[in-house]
């Protein structure tokens, strides 16, 4: 189903007051997951910015049951809570666990694989911004290939792991990538996310600017360069058919790199390279 | 004597907008002048923008000033403006002159 | 009612069916796996409505039964010994969350170097984790603390764990009374505590600032002071309709008279009621107390039972390294300015270590030799 603005649903079920820096692409994330996920959703959410921003004392920025979970374990209590549902008679409610890219790819994976390979009827979300920010910006299996953090002043000597590939290889009916800067798009795999049965993985670039070191108000316009650039291509995988969901202008690489912060130290030559990996990827010929 | 709490450490759903604190760290606040893009209001990380009655509408209470609205207007029509208005006064807001 | 003959595992797994436990996530380890096998067929053979979750780590089994206790369902896991451990920070969690969870322990010692062998060093190590722990004695106290646990847990809102040891205890048959499902529904009726809930939304867990930290840890160890009352109440309830006293926090045992008395927990307190009932027959006055709560640890109870001897020894199946045993340890702690008594520690059985009826009443006699024990506590049995 095609969305328009038009028909989405007013009320901010997530967003309003959180804590996060200002222009947290983590919370844009959420606010555009929110507008299909609608208000019977259980959230989990284990250590991350995400986390810590949507609440503090007796305060939350979340109008759904939301819960803060420990770092290794969100998908883990978010089966536990669909099997309350179900024993409890209640089939009408979404269960969700949001992690961060340390959340599900690293320190939470083994309890993100776990739910995955039981096909636990919910949807683990990675809101990727490359990097540790919660603590300041250190590396993480998402870090992309020379990219700099907070502890590590070279750049990153090897890439970023492939979770999308990975989460594929569980056999799950729905995989799929988005970005924040493609909200549409972003939503409708949400909507497709919630038409699965089964377990479902979505995984959104979403650039913090203090990370990556780019204005904040080119967030949005850093991940659309991203997915422009055919860096971060977005897909889905609906029961194994592999699908592009918007195909890239394919401009150069170059400028979706160079003026990021993080990429300060980045070689002319592995510019080169990444661009020749790109565009052979996308199958359009030399350039 | 201990405060009294829950007794699951819980918070009341949609709390944190009663007092947004981030209001308060802004360096520059937009101003709608005609935008017309209503996907700008997906792209806001406070849930600032919102659209009543078809057009964009802003609350300044919630919004910390990121630009992000401004930078992805498409028809520019959203500008930021200086908080600190400086000892000169108002710095003059395009097309407002 | 029925009698049967079941391993603790299988009281367990009986308890928790009793107790009509609606989630349960578990990841297998040795010698706690057969309780969850158990309660798996309880299932699969329809005697039982429950979601099993078969999770992929002990971690993971604590995170789900806590999401399914957020969510209203009573919920139950079984671990011991290194899953314990790896489920350490959950365990903190729980506590804190306030969520009624109950968790059997079958008490394994702790690698390294490795061993699969009965210890309480497990259970010892998460003294601090604000669980309520309960140790059993027999077959037929696991299972009835099983049930009890559920009704404990539910009253103060804190998670209990039931320890009953590895092997001796969770892989030995014994005879176990098996309660009338309907009168267990009475005595634990099922009431549902929804903090995730979408008819009424909540922030779980945010941020918590100095400001109000404290407060909610003043709360929980209430909470947990509450439980000494409490503890002491279901087992007398749960006496009255079952038939079977566990007693509360302590259970005294020929403590009439008793000059010198016997401390310990688990099933060492089986054999050390033999040890005591030999004494007695030959005329010397020992007295025994049953430590069936470690946590809330019964301060004022042990100081009242333990008012009229002169001399105390305490068994140890633990280790607190650099510092000595643990019950040992709090005893003396619990018992000081009281009176000029003499409490003597023993660290006993590690890792499987023999520690039957004789080498009990080795350990009295080498107790009644010492006068005052120049360590914190001593080894037997090396």
């Amino acid at each position: 189903m095609t969305l328009r603005i038009e028909d989405l649903p007013k009320e901010e079920l997530f967003g309003q007051g959180n804590g996060g820096c200002k222009a947290c692409g983590a919370a844009i994330a959420g606010r555009q997951a929110m507008k299909v996920l609608g208000e019977r959703t259980i959230i989990t959410i284990p250590a991350s910015c995400m986390a810590t921003l949507g609440g503090n004392n007796q305060k939350t920025a979340w109008k759904i049951p939301f819960y803060h979970t420990l770092f290794e374990m969100a998908p883990a209590v978010s089966s536990g809570i669909r099997a309350a549902l179900e024993i409890q008679g209640v089939n009408d409610v979404n269960v969700v666990s949001w992690g961060g890219d340390a959340g599900s790819a690293d320190i939470g994976f083994q309890a993100l694989t776990g739910a995955a390979e039981r096909n636990e009827h919910m949807i683990h979300v990675c809101y990727d911004n490359e990097m540790y920010m919660n603590t300041g910006g250190q590396q993480s299996s998402q870090t992309p290939l020379y990219a700099l953090t907070s502890n590590d002043h070279i750049g990153k000597p090897v890439k970023k792991k492939n979770m999308l590939a990975i989460m594929e290889a569980h056999g799950l009916d729905y995989v799929a990538s988005a970005s924040i800067a493609y909200p549409f798009d972003l939503m409708e795999k949400f909507q497709n996310a919630l038409a699965n049965p089964g377990f479902s993985y979505i995984h959104i670039l979403a650039p913090c600017y203090r990370g990556w070191q780019i204005p904040g108000e080119k967030t949005i316009e850093f991940a659309r360069l991203a997915v422009e650039s055919g860096l971060w291509e977005l897909f889905e995988v609906k029961k194994g058919v592999r699908t592009r969901t918007h195909e890239p202008s394919l401009i150069p690489v170059a400028d979706y790199l160079l003026p990021q912060g993080r990429f300060k130290n980045i070689s002319k030559k592995a510019v080169e390279e990444i661009q020749t990996s790109i565009t052979k990827y996308y199958g359009r010929g030399d350039k | 004597m201990a405060k009294n709490l829950p007794i699951v450490p819980t918070a009341k759903p949609g709390s944190m907008a009663e007092t947004p604190a981030g209001s308060t760290w802004r360096e520059k606040r937009p101003v709608l002048m005609n935008c017309t893009c209503l996907e700008v209001t997906l792209y806001c990380p406070d849930g600032a923008l919102s659209i009543v009655e078809g057009k964009v509408s802003l609350d300044l209470n919630l919004c910390k000033g990121c630009g992000i609205c401004a930078n992805e207007c498409k028809d520019g029509g959203i500008q930021m403006v200086p908080e600190y208005t400086g000892a000169q006064g108002v710095f003059p807001v395009k097309g407002e002159e | 009612m029925s009698t049967t003959l079941l391993t603790g595992s299988e009281a367990a797994a009986y308890g928790a069916k009793l107790a009509k436990i609606e989630v349960i996530a578990y990841y297998p380890i040795t010698p706690a796996f057969p309780a969850m096998e158990r309660v798996s067929k309880f299932i699969q053979d329809g005697e039982l409505k429950a979601n099993f979750v078969r999770v992929e780590s002990d971690h993971s089994a604590l995170a789900a039964t806590l999401g399914a206790s957020l969510a209203g369902a009573r919920a139950f896991t079984v671990t011991n010994s290194q899953g314990l451990l790896y489920m350490t920070e959950v365990c903190y969690h729980t506590a804190g969350l306030r969520q009624p969870v109950v968790m059997a322990c079958a008490n394994r010692a702790l690698s390294a170097p490795h061993s699969r062998f009965p210890e309480q060093g497990d259970a010892v190590s998460q003294g601090a984790n604000g669980w309520i722990q309960l140790f059993c004695e027999n077959n037929q106290e696991v299972l009835d603390n099983t049930i009890q646990a559920f009704k404990i847990a539910e009253t103060v809102k804190l998670p209990v764990l039931v320890n009953y040891e590895g092997y001796v205890q969770s892989h030995t048959l014994e005879e176990v009374v098996i309660p009338d499902q309907e009168k267990v529904n009475a005595f634990l009726p099922l009431v549902r505590f929804k903090t995730l809930d979408v008819e009424n939304p909540q922030g779980v867990n945010t941020v918590t600032s100095p400001d109000f930290y404290m407060d909610y840890k003043f709360r929980q160890n209430e909470a947990m002071n509450e439980a000494v009352k409490v503890i002491g109440e279901v087992a007398e309830t749960y006496g009255q309709e079952f038939g079977r006293n566990w007693s509360g926090l302590i259970e005294t045992y020929k403590m009439d008279g008793a000059e010198h008395a016997l401390v310990c927990m688990g099933s060492m307190v089986s054999e050390a009621r033999l040890a005591v009932d030999e004494l007695r027959s030959q005329g010397k006055k020992v007295g025994l107390v049953k430590v069936r709560a470690w946590r809330p640890f019964p301060v004022e109870a042990l100081r009242a039972s333990l008012k009229k001897v002169n001399k105390v020894t305490v068994f140890d199946k633990n280790i607190v390294y650099g510092m000595g045993g643990a019950l040992g340890t709090e005893v003396r702690g619990a018992l000081y300015g009281q009176a000029s008594l003499n409490v003597n520690s023993y660290i006993v059985g590690l890792g499987g270590r023999k520690f039957g009826l004789n080498e009990i009443k080795q350990v009295i006699e080498l107790s009644e030799k010492t006068v005052k024990q120049d360590v914190i506590s001593e080894w037997f049995g090396l």
